[in-house]
C-alpha cells in the first residue's frame, strides 16, 4: 500500500497508507487532512487541493495537464516549483513515499 | 403536564425568509440544523459542516430532484442530473468558462461594457445602479460568453426572470407558466439561431464549445442548458455587484483600503459572495436512507441546501454578519461544491471582482449612496439588494 506523507505549514505530518486507485486529493479528504478543500470535487476547476510536492523528479507523477496548469495559475497561495492539484495525482504503487506540503492558503 | 414542544422550524413562514432570512438561520443553526420546514416543503439543512459534508456525497444527495419546476421550465438541464450524465455535459461546457479564457477573451469584453453603460449615465451624477448597470452589464456580458451577443440584453433580463418565477411557481399560477414558457421559446429561437452560425463559424463561446466538444451536445441539449445559463447566470453577478458596491459605500475603512490597493477588490469579491450568498439555497434529495446532522432523512427526503447560513456559520467565521475584506479564513460556500460546483466562478470573480466594482468606483467621483431613497433587499433562494439610488460629483 503506498504510503503518502502530507505535510502542513506548522511542520505537522501525517503519513497515510494509502489504496492505489484513488487519488491524492481524495486519501486526503478520505483522511480529513487539514488544508486541502477541494471545491469542485476533482473536476480542476476550483485550485483549492492544491499541493507542493517536496521532489517533483520523483517518478510516478503524471506531467502536468493544460487544464492543471492552467489552475495553477489561480492558487490562493502563489504557485511554486512542485505545485500540483492533488485531485490530479492519482496513487500507484510507484507513487510509494510521496511527501507533499500544504500550502498557507487554499481560498 | 403539558409537553412544551419547541419545534421553530414549523412556525418558519417564506415571507419572513424573504425579508431577512439570517435570524431565522441563526436559530436553526444552534437548535435544529437539519429541520422540517413545511412552509419550504422541505429540510432546510444551514450549518457549513453538514453541507460541506454532503457536497462531497453526490451519490447520496442527488440533484436530479424529481419532480422538479425547474425541469418543467427549462427541460432536462445539467443542473438537475447527477454522475457520467451530467459530467458529460458539463465537460462540453467548461472550455469557454475556465479562467484563462475569461482573462484573455472576456474581460475585455466586460469591461467595454461597463465602460459604455458608465458613459451613458455619467454626466447625470445620479443613478440606481440596478437598472443602470448591475443587471444590464450582467445580461450583455452572460448574451457575449454565451454565444448570444446579438441577442439585446433587455430581452435576457426578461427570459431570466420569466424563467426564474416558472422554477418558484410553487402556486401553480397559469400566468406564470405562460410567461415563462413564452421566455423559454424565446430563448430556443435564439440558440437555433446561434447554434445556425456557430456551427460553420466556430468562437470561443458556451454554444461554440457544446457544438464542436469532442462529444458534442444535440442540439436540444444545447437548447435546454442554455435555458438553466441564462435563468441562473444573471442575478448571481448582478447581485453581486450591488451587494459588493453597497458594502464599501457603508464601510469606509474598507473603500479606502481598496481606492489605496485596487488588488483588494479580489477580497471584496469574495467577502461579498460569502456575506450575501447570491444563491441562497439550492435543491438536494436523497436518494437512500442517511444520517445528517443527527438527523435521520429517509430516502427521497428533499432537502434545501442554504448556502447563505453556511456563509454566516459563526462556528467557521469570527462575527459572522459583519462584511469584513480583511477575513483570515475565508473558506465560504457561495459557489457550491462537489461535480456542480458553479460553473461560472470564474467568470463571476472577473466580472465583478476586476471589472464591475472597480470601474464603478474608478471612474464615478465621490461615489455615494443616495440618502434621500432607501435601499431594499429581498429574496432567500436568490438574495440581493433591489434598488441602489447612489449620486457622484459629475
Amino acid at each position: 500500500m503506498p504510503k503518502i506523507t502530507f505535510v502542513q505549514p506548522d511542520g505537522t505530518e501525517s503519513a497515510l497508507d494509502v489504496d492505489a486507485g484513488t487519488t491524492v486529493m481524495m486519501a486526503a479528504l478520505a483522511a480529513s487532512v487539514e488544508g486541502i478543500l477541494a471545491e469542485c470535487g476533482g473536476n480542476a476547476m476550483c485550485a483549492t487541493c492544491h499541493v507542493v510536492v517536496v521532489d517533483p523528479t520523483r517518478p510516478g507523477l503524471p506531467p502536468v495537464s493544460d487544464d492543471e496548469d492552467e489552475m495553477l495559475d489561480c492558487t490562493a497561495s502563489p504557485r511554486k516549483e512542485g505545485s500540483r492539484l492533488s485531485c490530479q495525482l492519482p496513487v500507484t504503487e510507484e507513487l510509494d513515499g510521496l511527501v507533499v506540503r500544504l500550502p498557507e492558503e487554499q481560498m | 403536564m403539558a409537553q412544551v414542544i419547541d419545534d421553530f422550524a414549523q412556525t418558519i413562514q417564506l415571507d419572513q425568509l424573504w425579508s431577512d432570512p439570517y435570524p431565522i438561520y441563526r436559530r436553526l443553526r444552534a437548535t435544529q440544523p437539519v429541520a422540517w420546514v413545511p412552509a419550504a416543503n422541505r429540510y432546510l439543512v444551514t450549518r457549513h459542516a453538514d453541507i460541506a459534508y454532503l457536497e462531497k456525497h453526490p451519490d447520496i444527495f442527488s440533484a436530479a430532484e424529481s419532480p422538479s419546476l425547474m425541469t418543467r421550465v427549462m427541460g432536462h438541464t445539467m443542473l438537475r442530473k447527477d454522475g457520467a450524465e451530467h459530467l458529460r455535459e458539463r465537460k462540453a461546457a467548461e472550455p469557454a468558462v475556465r479562467p484563462r479564457i475569461v482573462k484573455q477573451r472576456w474581460t475585455p469584453v466586460f469591461q467595454r461594457i461597463a465602460d459604455e453603460l458608465i458613459d451613458g449615465f455619467l454626466e447625470r451624477g445620479e443613478a440606481d445602479l440596478f437598472t443602470d448597470y448591475a443587471a444590464p452589464l450582467a445580461a450583455r456580458s452572460l448574451a457575449a460568453v454565451l454565444g448570444l451577443a446579438e441577442v439585446a440584453g433587455a430581452d435576457l433580463e426578461e427570459w431570466s426572470q420569466a424563467m426564474m418565477d416558472g422554477n418558484g411557481n410553487y402556486g401553480d399560477d397559469p400566468a406564470v407558466w405562460q410567461r415563462a414558457d413564452a421566455a423559454a421559446r424565446g430563448v430556443e429561437n435564439a440558440v437555433d439561431a446561434a447554434i445556425e452560425r456557430l456551427t460553420a463559424h466556430p468562437d470561443d463561446s458556451v454554444i461554440s464549445a457544446m457544438l464542436h466538444a469532442e462529444d458534442p451536445l444535440s442540439h436540444q441539449s444545447i437548447r435546454d442548458n442554455l435555458k438553466m445559463f441564462i435563468g441562473g447566470g444573471l442575478n448571481e453577478p448582478r447581485d453581486a455587484t450591488l451587494v459588493g458596491t453597497y458594502a464599501l459605500l457603508t464601510h469606509p475603512e474598507q473603500r479606502a483600503a481598496v481606492d489605496a490597493d485596487p488588488g483588494r477588490f479580489k477580497d471584496v469579491f469574495e467577502e461579498t459572495v460569502r456575506w450575501v450568498a447570491p444563491i441562497g439555497m439550492y435543491p438536494r434529495q436523497t436518494t437512500v436512507e442517511t444520517e445528517l446532522g443527527g438527523v435521520i432523512l429517509p430516502a427521497g427526503a428533499r432537502l434545501g441546501i442554504v448556502l447563505a447560513s453556511a456563509n454566516r456559520d459563526e462556528s467557521v467565521f469570527t462575527d459572522p454578519d459583519a462584511f469584513d475584506i480583511n477575513r483570515t479564513n475565508r473558506v465560504h460556500l457561495a459557489f457550491g461544491g462537489g461535480p456542480h460546483y458553479c460553473l461560472g466562478t470564474w467568470i463571476g470573480r472577473a466580472q465583478v471582482g476586476a471589472v464591475s466594482m472597480p470601474t464603478l468606483l474608478r471612474r464615478l467621483p465621490n461615489l455615494r449612496l443616495d440618502e434621500t431613497v432607501p435601499v431594499r433587499w429581498g429574496g432567500w433562494v436568490f438574495r440581493g439588494l433591489l434598488n441602489l439610488p447612489v449620486r457622484w460629483d459629475a
